[in-house]
């Protein structure tokens, strides 16, 4: 009540900037691990992989916006030792060098580097929000494996439409897509359930009324638009497509800012013994 | 923090007296020329029963003396018309036109007269409460005192709105102005109210701390859960204004369910007025002879003598040999209706809660047993009762101070170690020591100097405009007593004056000084309506205010870390502030004015001068207006009468004088010695702390149960007021009895609120207030430190209501609210909380401030706003208490 | 070795946020940053509730979270167990102050003042570096070190202590070694029972509460 007593808050460190950078960074990195698990070289692969970058450098840009001293933002490589902020950023350097490798050298073994360090980078997201010891919705280690599902999902939904705009269809892209986003429900599910009893209120409101949103639309929604788009021919398979990816898509990116912004409520203070006052 | 060294670090002690529990002492860090820190004065940790440290009030001081809202000069009225509603269009002007203007208008007073032709004075002055004032004001005090008479009771809160009955039944019982614990000794503490760890100031913090370590148990009996109820072992959540209720309870369990035995009979056989025989007409019996009371051998004796009885007016009611019973036998029988379920019905406080209350109290009185101080062996008591604000003024008020007295004395608790103490006295003399104060007085009582209630003698025209001398007697005539007498009469008698009196009118020249009546007293809006009338009004500003909205001139002086002054600290005095050591400590200036300001000594000494008073005014502080007698047994700082003295001058040779006071005339030291030392001391002994063996060595005893004397002034004052055709008092004059009964206290507001038209059932909630520690008295409510740091203890926001009851209205958290009366209403936000009663609301402090800086902005209301100024909720002795009847509801807008 | 580390004895406070003003004082922090500050909590409902009041900041933890996240290195942690914040490090990203379980850091992005404009007292001490970065309570480390060059002993010289326990007129705020035996904090522990905040978290913080003797 009125702030005073022992009830968290939420946190007002990281606002929609923050989340951003797990919006487009996640989507971005799951764009390249898709593209190098499910598309076959050509141009949808081409456009995958500076697409997959753009939008982790947007996600890294809106990081950039909020932190207070700009101009030092290069000390964020100071600490790989323990910081996954810091492994976040070699991981993204990395990334970007990969994939300007693999956008020009092509190859198997390459498929393999690229994906390894487009799901590094989702990876260190993931830590990142384990490692927030402050925030309960935050440090449960279940959170891990929905950022990389939501990741792959989303990756996999851009991936799907591409494979449909440059008309390469390719089955292993929907293959991946449903795997994902049935993943990710699972995922999802079995960390609003470990995680909402934590939390109260608005926040725990928030977190739970993501839930149907997360199955309705961005899986099964998802999954069905997929499927018609696999379905049927190219040009209701386009829209279908995208209808299909902005469903998985929205509704993760729906899912991580209410992560980030709206359930993010603090610890607390808690008291596990109340003083003595004098004489009992 | 600026990495590079600074160039100058300075130190500077000082001390703080923003509020009355102080004064405390502090250094101030001045980096560069510039204030930077406060810090407790580390080297005073050994003589100050608080460690040497300043609560969070201090730490304000650093931005009141930068503060840029700060009245920089001397300011004048451009606008004739005066009204919350007027912009009173305030110019610079220089300090000599501002002492012209006064001084013109001081010159013409005193060639009329200095009473007007209704005899009030016609200069008036306020002051704000407590005496605080007076340790910032420098030799303002002399010049007062030179000029001749001055109405100081225009309120603004201090006395009436304070522990007013305390005040006055205290000081008349054991000279106890104020009355605390003795903590330090302290086993079990019974408090209603007494909001000790929000006004108890830094010792009452710091003892009280140190209790609970030690396991004093303290039992909080109020309607809310306030700090100190969350720093007691138990809260007692009590129904407002029905604490006599609770008290008396307790009385009757230790009288009727304990055995005597259990009580300290020998203290109340040979120390108290019990065995005092008590004749048939509700008189004392008296030898016929020397006209003195006719004592019984036991408490409890009914006796037949040869005596007579004495009625109000000295005639002889009955003689002969006649029947009496014992003082003690008649509080018997007052106490027998009054049984814990009687009282559990009307307080709210479960029978049986009260009864182990009252056994746990018995518990740790420690009856028979004895304890050595400085030598002395003296009765080990460690139980006590303490009261609170609106507990304490008010109706209801002598109840409950007679109460707790008495259950004091029931067990022997009364001014001996470890039980409850007076720890300063204000209207017996002399001020600065208790001891001294007791004198003997009739029937084997201490003296008190009760303002004349026989024929040849009673006042009936008024000397201020409060009229304290012609209605409250206990209020005697010393210089604190017009502050004490009802000071919200100024204010409503200026609308009518009540028959009898002559006619109130507005004082020529009004000063005013660390005050803000117009936010502070009650109904501050009719407050403020009258100030508007008053012709000429002279404000020592600080910052623009909602009572110097209404003034003529702004005279802006040096504030608390410019200024100087030599005060006397430790001793005895104010609630817990009671000392192993006594001296004076310094208030220096930490940096140059940061406004063209004046030191206000100066200013005094400039108004001397001006208006012909010098002589008179440099006399008065030689014999000791500036806080020590400038001559001694062998030393002689008096100042030349007939010359005008800098501030450093005059203060030079009063630190002089204090040092060679302290010194029996060893040391002279002056004021740059002072300056750089900020204090000295020497030993005040524990053994003062305690009246008891100063009484038992007088043969003197507390006047205890019975208060024939108070019952025979009450008959007096009746008869006097009714010879002169005044029947308004007929209800306070009821109060004066020999054994207070209880009344439907809490009725008594709601029949206020039929009266202005209100159903008790639409305006269900008591709306109550609570001290804030971090702005009470402190003038700090600019701050923003202040406003930053109070806004982390609850209910600085908005007004504390119960969460289930809000709930039910449909409140939730931080909804705004409409508080009202059937008169007028407020505007808040709400404050849920479980500590609460349903019945009650909570508005801390006194905000509601629409011209002061910075806190015009807060958006909270104030508990003044709402309360009235009421004829018929004035009590005996002239008080009231900060309680109304009030509805809340959602407000439409939120 | 050496550890400082803090109690606060939750019988004796009283929320009066001395403490809180006298670190605003000795740190020059900006208006609503506090790097002490008391709660004023309340457990219960009517009529069983208590009212209770928590001293808390930063804990110092050994095992400090905010230390692990941080990507700069700016937070560190000194041998005596002061965790430590480098201004000129720190980038500002925040990090650290979503990692603390105890809402302990700051961040100011822009110059704020009492009264808009700076005062005198607030231009003195005015320092660009703090904006924009993570600022906390450091055990006023300043004080201690100072005080132990000049042979004095924290916790009991007041020139070597942390402000905030020098101001608490309640005696409830002490500061001291607990690796030495017998240091006053030591002993307080020794004597009474007492919890450290969010204890099932592992941080091991550096503050500790009394709340009953033994």
């Amino acid at each position: 009540m009125s702030g005073f007593g022992p009830n968290p808050w939420i946190q007002r460190h990281w606002d929609w900037r923050a989340a951003a950078n797990f919006v487009f960074g996640g989507a971005g990195s799951g764009l390249i691990l898709a593209a190098a698990l499910a598309l076959p070289l050509g141009p949808a692969r081409a456009v995958s992989l500076p697409l997959g970058l753009a939008l982790v450098a947007l996600g890294l840009t809106c990081v950039w916006l909020e932190i207070g001293r700009p101009w030092r933002a290069l000390h964020v490589f100071f600490n790989a030792r323990t910081s996954w902020m810091t492994r976040e950023a070699f991981a993204g350097i990395a990334l970007f060098g990969v994939t300007v490798a693999a956008f020009f050298r092509p190859g198997d073994w390459m498929e393999f580097v690229l994906g390894f360090f487009a799901l590094l980078f989702a990876w260190c997201q993931a830590m990142i929000l384990r490692a927030s010891k402050g925030i309960p919705a935050w440090r449960e280690p279940k959170v891990i494996p929905f950022i990389l599902a939501t990741s792959l999902g989303e990756g996999a939904a851009l991936a799907v439409v591409l494979a449909v705009a440059y008309n390469m269809p390719s089955p292993l892209a929907y293959g991946l897509l449903a795997v994902a986003l049935l993943a990710r429900a699972a995922a999802w599910m079995v960390y609003v359930a470990s995680v909402a009893p934590k939390l109260r209120g608005a926040p725990q409101a928030a977190l739970v009324a993501v839930t149907p949103v997360l199955l309705w639309i961005g899986t099964f929604g998802a999954l069905a638009l997929a499927a018609l788009a696999a379905a049927l021919p190219r040009h209701f398979a386009m829209l279908l497509a995208l209808a299909a990816a902005a469903a998985a898509i929205l509704a993760g990116w729906h899912a991580k800012r209410t992560l980030v912004t709206r359930a993010s409520l603090n610890q607390g203070f808690s008291l596990p013994n109340l003083p003595t006052r004098g004489a009992r | 923090m600026k990495k590079s060294e600074p160039a100058r670090i300075e130190k500077k002690a000082t001390y703080c007296y923003q509020c009355v529990a102080g004064p405390d002492l502090l250094t101030v860090k001045v980096v560069d020329g510039v204030a930077t820190e406060v810090e407790p004065n580390f080297a005073a940790a050994d003589i100050h029963p608080g460690g040497g440290k300043v609560c969070v009030k201090a730490y304000g001081l650093v931005q009141k003396l930068y503060n840029p809202n700060r009245v920089r000069s001397p300011m004048k009225r451009t606008n004739p018309s005066k009204g919350r509603d007027q912009d009173p269009g305030f110019v610079p002007i220089s300090w000599d036109e501002a002492f012209d203007t006064i001084a013109k208008k001081l010159l013409e007073i005193r060639a009329k007269g200095l009473t007007d032709d209704s005899g009030y004075p016609r200069v008036a002055a306020s002051f704000g409460g407590g005496g605080t004032p007076q340790s910032y004001m420098g030799t303002f005090p002399a010049f007062l005192g030179a000029w001749g008479p001055v109405d100081m009771g225009f309120g603004s809160g201090q006395g009436v709105k304070c522990t007013h009955s305390e005040h006055l039944y205290g000081e008349f019982w054991h000279r106890a102005f104020t009355v605390s614990p003795d903590t330090p000794l302290s086993e079990y503490v019974i408090s209603c109210g007494a909001n000790t760890e929000a006004s108890g100031g830094v010792v009452g913090v710091w003892r009280h701390a140190d209790a609970r370590i030690r396991g004093m148990k303290r039992v909080q009996v109020e309607p809310h859960l306030s700090v100190t109820a969350a720093c007691s072992s138990e809260w007692v959540p009590i129904k407002p204004k029905t604490d006599p209720a609770f008290l008396y309870a307790l009385i009757h369990v230790m009288l009727f369910e304990h055995p005597r035995a259990r009580l300290d009979v020998p203290f109340l056989l040979h120390h108290t007025a019990s065995p005092y025989l008590v004749g048939p007409n509700g008189f004392y019996l008296r030898d016929p002879r020397t006209r003195q009371p006719l004592l019984a051998g036991a408490l409890e004796e009914r006796a037949t003598r040869e005596a007579i009885e004495i009625g109000a007016d000295d005639e002889v009611l009955a003689q002969g040999l006649l029947e009496g019973e014992t003082a003690f036998a008649k509080l018997l029988a007052h106490m027998k209706p009054y049984t814990p379920e009687w009282s559990a019905a009307i307080c709210d406080v479960p029978a049986a809660t009260l009864r182990r209350i009252a056994g746990e109290y018995l518990d740790h009185a420690h009856i028979g047993e004895t304890i050595v101080i400085d030598g002395m062996t003296l009765p080990f008591r460690p139980v006590s009762v303490a009261l609170g604000k609106t507990v304490n003024n008010g109706w209801g008020g002598f109840e409950c101070c007679w109460a707790r007295t008495m259950l004091a004395a029931l067990v022997g608790a009364l001014e001996v170690p470890g039980g409850t103490l007076g720890t300063t006295v204000r209207l017996n003399r002399p001020l600065s020591e208790r001891h001294e104060s007791v004198k003997p007085g009739p029937d084997g009582f201490m003296a008190y100097p009760l303002n004349p209630t026989d024929k040849a003698h009673w006042n009936a025209k008024p000397n201020i405009r409060n009229a304290y001398r012609t209605l409250v007697p206990l209020a005697a005539d010393g210089p604190w007593s017009q502050a004490l007498g009802p000071t919200h009469f100024s204010w409503m008698f200026l609308g009518e004056t009540p028959p009898g009196l002559p006619r109130v009118t507005y004082p020529e020249l009004w000063f005013v000084y660390r005050t803000n009546p117009a936010i502070s007293f009650w109904d501050t809006q009719q407050v403020g309506e009258r100030m508007a009338s008053f012709p000429f009004v002279v404000a020592l500003a600080y910052t623009r205010d909602e009572t110097n909205h209404f003034a003529d001139l702004l005279l802006p002086d040096q504030m608390d870390l410019e200024s100087l002054q030599l005060i006397y600290i430790g001793g005895s005095k104010y609630i817990e502030q009671f000392w192993k050591n006594e001296g004076y400590a310094l208030r220096q200036p930490v940096v140059s004015p940061r406004v063209d300001a004046r030191d206000f000594s100066d200013i005094a000494t400039e108004l001397a001068r001006r208006t012909g008073l010098l002589e008179r005014y440099n006399a008065s502080i030689n014999r000791g207006t500036a806080g020590v007698p400038l001559k001694g047994a062998s030393w002689d700082f008096s100042l030349d009468t007939a010359r005008a003295h800098s501030r450093d001058e005059i203060w030079d040779a009063v630190c002089r004088a204090a040092s060679a006071e302290l010194t029996d005339g060893r040391e002279t030291h002056g004021l740059d010695w002072w300056k750089e030392h900020g204090l000295r001391v020497k030993p005040f002994p524990q053994s003062n702390w305690y009246l008891f063996p100063t009484l038992a060595a007088q043969g003197l005893r507390f006047e205890l149960p019975y208060q024939e004397r108070l019952w025979r002034v009450g008959q007096q004052l009746a008869r006097r007021m009714h010879e002169n055709d005044m029947r308004w008092w007929d209800n306070q004059l009821a109060e004066y009895q020999p054994l207070p009964a209880w009344k439907d206290f809490p009725k008594l507001w709601e029949t206020e609120l039929a009266r202005i038209g209100g159903k008790t059932e639409d305006f269900p909630f008591w709306l109550l207030t609570s001290r804030s520690m971090q702005y009470a008295w402190g003038g700090n409510v600019g701050m923003q430190i202040i406003h930053e740091v109070a806004g982390n203890v609850a209910g600085h926001g908005g007004v504390i209501i119960n969460a289930k009851r809000a709930a039910e209205l449909g409140i939730a958290d931080g909804d705004a609210v409409e508080i009202a009366t059937p008169a007028k209403s407020v505007r808040a936000k709400a404050v849920l909380r479980q500590g609460i009663r349903p019945d009650t609301l909570l508005l801390i402090a006194q905000f509601d401030h629409w011209a002061t800086p910075y806190a015009r902005d807060f958006g909270v209301p104030s508990l003044n706003s709402l309360v009235p100024m009421s004829m018929n909720l004035t009590d005996a002795t002239g008080s009231g208490a900060d309680v109304v009847r009030v509805s809340i509801k959602r407000s439409v807008a939120s | 070795m050496t550890r400082w580390v803090m109690i606060a004895d939750l019988r004796r406070c009283v929320g009066c946020q001395t403490c809180t003003a006298a670190c605003k004082h000795t740190n020059a922090t900006p208006p609503e940053v506090q790097w002490r500050r008391v709660l004023d909590m309340e457990l219960g409902e009517y009529p069983d509730v208590k009212r209770v009041f928590v001293p808390v900041g930063c804990m110092h933890c050994a095992d400090p979270p905010c230390m692990h996240v941080c990507p700069s290195t700016a937070t560190k942690q000194r041998a005596d167990g002061i965790v430590t914040i480098d201004y000129d490090l720190c980038i500002g990203c925040a990090y650290c102050a979503v990692a603390c379980p105890y809402q302990a850091r700051y961040k100011t992005d822009k110059p704020e003042f009492a009264y808009g404009a700076p005062m005198e007292s607030e231009a003195k001490r005015h320092d660009p570096g703090r904006y924009g970065v993570a600022t906390k309570c450091t055990f006023c480390s300043d004080r201690v070190d100072a005080g132990l060059e000049k042979g004095l002993k924290p916790g009991i010289d007041p020139d070597a202590s942390p402000a905030c326990v020098n101001s608490c007129i309640a005696q409830a705020l002490h500061f001291g070694d607990i690796e030495d035996k017998a240091s006053n904090v030591s002993q307080l522990l020794a004597e009474n029972q007492f919890f450290r905040m969010h204890e099932e978290l592992g941080t091991e913080p550096g503050f500790y509460y009394l709340w009953d003797k033994k």
